[in-house]
């Protein structure tokens, strides 16, 4: 059996780059911070606070969102939104994943016969 | 007082550049806000809630450093190896050509031989502390702009030729040539240095009639010792040409020292007339013990050589 660490470095290797894509779709509806944590753990995607947050911060920076301030509510808070530019990434990497999970099952498949 | 988040928050913003710190920090508070409400809406007390909140977090300049896509590391794998290679390339060779030379310079500019090997190390101690700091700065500089470094990419061209592994490593060879040479400087400089006698005269310890032949032979052999080591580490391991080179060269150190002692030629006559231990046959007990020495010695090098050799083939 393999250890708890090992299995946990693989496990954390293969979502990293999952949170980036769960956030560009959770964000086509306008989201702050926690809220979005919040969503996305509901989904099944257990991402750090620390971790969310300034990635957040990064993909606005790159343009794939943008963000407005909301001070309607009982306190300001900045609501992020998947910009068009984050959309088209979006989608490179929603057929990008597509292709690795078609090639995983043809790989499965090819092992089996 | 202010509160844990206040000191968080402002934690944080210190480490993140300047530009961005208000509405980051306006931001980070919100968020924070928002984590202790749902704690604190699931009964979980305010002051607990925070604390747990903060611990989350964790670490504000980590915090940061993620906020600003800033390293935690001082060199990374980027130049890490470029880095090692440097380092160790500069370190094998500069501190301890340095130490020689300044060990040189005290022995004859200054007069001193007496203080030189310590002015070697001090030299050589000092050369490498200054080298591996200030290589280690210039790269953690190179880490943090992020500056490409232009070097050319590996090829398999650069692979090294030797398949097997070195039997003789760097660090021996060099270690065996600075004993080699600092043993030639003793030889010279204890000439110079002088023996303080009782009397407050200075003798030399070595009987300077020696050096109208044997010291320069003994000197000369010990050159070629130096020359064995170079040939050893090219070749990289001991073959039997070396090790039969080795036993001529431990013969023709230990044989004459020994005659000398047997003799009694090696000590300064002088010397041995200031020291009522010496005259009064103390010559010989030294004869016996530096004589075995030296015997022991060019043995157990001999032997070492020899085992290294069949081991090689």
């Amino acid at each position: 059996m393999v250890s708890e660490e090992v299995l946990r470095t693989h496990l954390q290797e293969l979502r990293r780059g999952t949170v980036v894509v769960a956030s560009l779709v959770a964000l086509r509806r306008p989201d702050y911070g926690y809220a979005l944590l919040q969503r996305l753990a509901a989904h099944g995607f257990a991402v750090d606070a620390n971790t969310l947050y300034p990635l957040l911060r990064r993909l606005e920076d790159q343009g794939l969102l943008t963000s407005e301030w909301n001070t309607e509510e009982s306190r300001p808070r900045k609501f992020y939104r998947t910009s068009d530019d984050g959309e088209s990434v979006l989608n490179r990497l929603l057929d990008d994943m597509t292709a690795v999970r078609t090639s995983v099952t043809d790989l499965i498949e090819g092992a089996e016969r | 007082m202010s509160s844990l988040t206040d000191r968080y928050v402002a934690a944080t913003m210190r480490a993140v550049p300047a530009q961005r710190r208000l509405e980051l920090a306006e931001e980070l508070r919100g968020s924070i806000a928002d984590m202790i409400d749902d704690r604190t809406a699931g009964g979980q007390d305010h002051a607990s809630a925070e604390r747990e909140v903060l611990t989350e977090l964790g670490h504000p300049e980590k915090l940061a450093a993620r906020y600003s896509d800033r390293t935690l590391q001082l060199i990374g794998p980027r130049y890490y190896l470029t880095w090692w290679r440097l380092l160790r390339l500069l370190l094998t060779w500069i501190p301890a050509i340095v130490g020689v030379l300044s060990g040189v310079t005290k022995a004859l500019v200054d007069g001193e031989p007496g203080a030189a090997i310590g002015a070697a190390i001090v030299a050589a101690m000092q050369t490498a502390v200054q080298i591996a700091f200030w290589v280690t700065l210039v790269f953690a500089v190179l880490e943090r702009t992020r500056t490409p470094l232009g070097l050319p990419e590996w090829t398999v061209d650069q692979l090294p030729e030797e398949t097997r592994e070195r039997q003789i490593n760097h660090s021996d060879s060099i270690a065996s040539v600075v004993f080699l040479l600092a043993t030639i400087g003793l030889l010279i400089g204890q000439h110079f240095q002088r023996w303080t006698t009782d009397d407050g005269t200075r003798l030399p310890a070595l009987d300077p009639a020696l050096w109208s032949f044997w010291l320069p032979a003994l000197i000369v052999v010990l050159l070629a010792t130096v020359g064995l080591e170079i040939a050893k580490y090219r070749s990289g391991r001991w073959t039997w040409p070396l090790v039969a080179v080795n036993a001529v060269l431990n013969v023709a150190f230990a044989a004459p020292v020994l005659w000398l002692l047997a003799t009694d030629r090696l000590l300064n006559p002088e010397l041995v007339e200031r020291f009522a231990w010496l005259r009064d046959g103390g010559t010989v007990e030294f004869a016996r013990v530096a004589g075995a020495v030296v015997v022991l010695v060019a043995i157990w090098d001999v032997i070492d050589s020899a085992v290294k050799a069949g081991r090689a083939a």
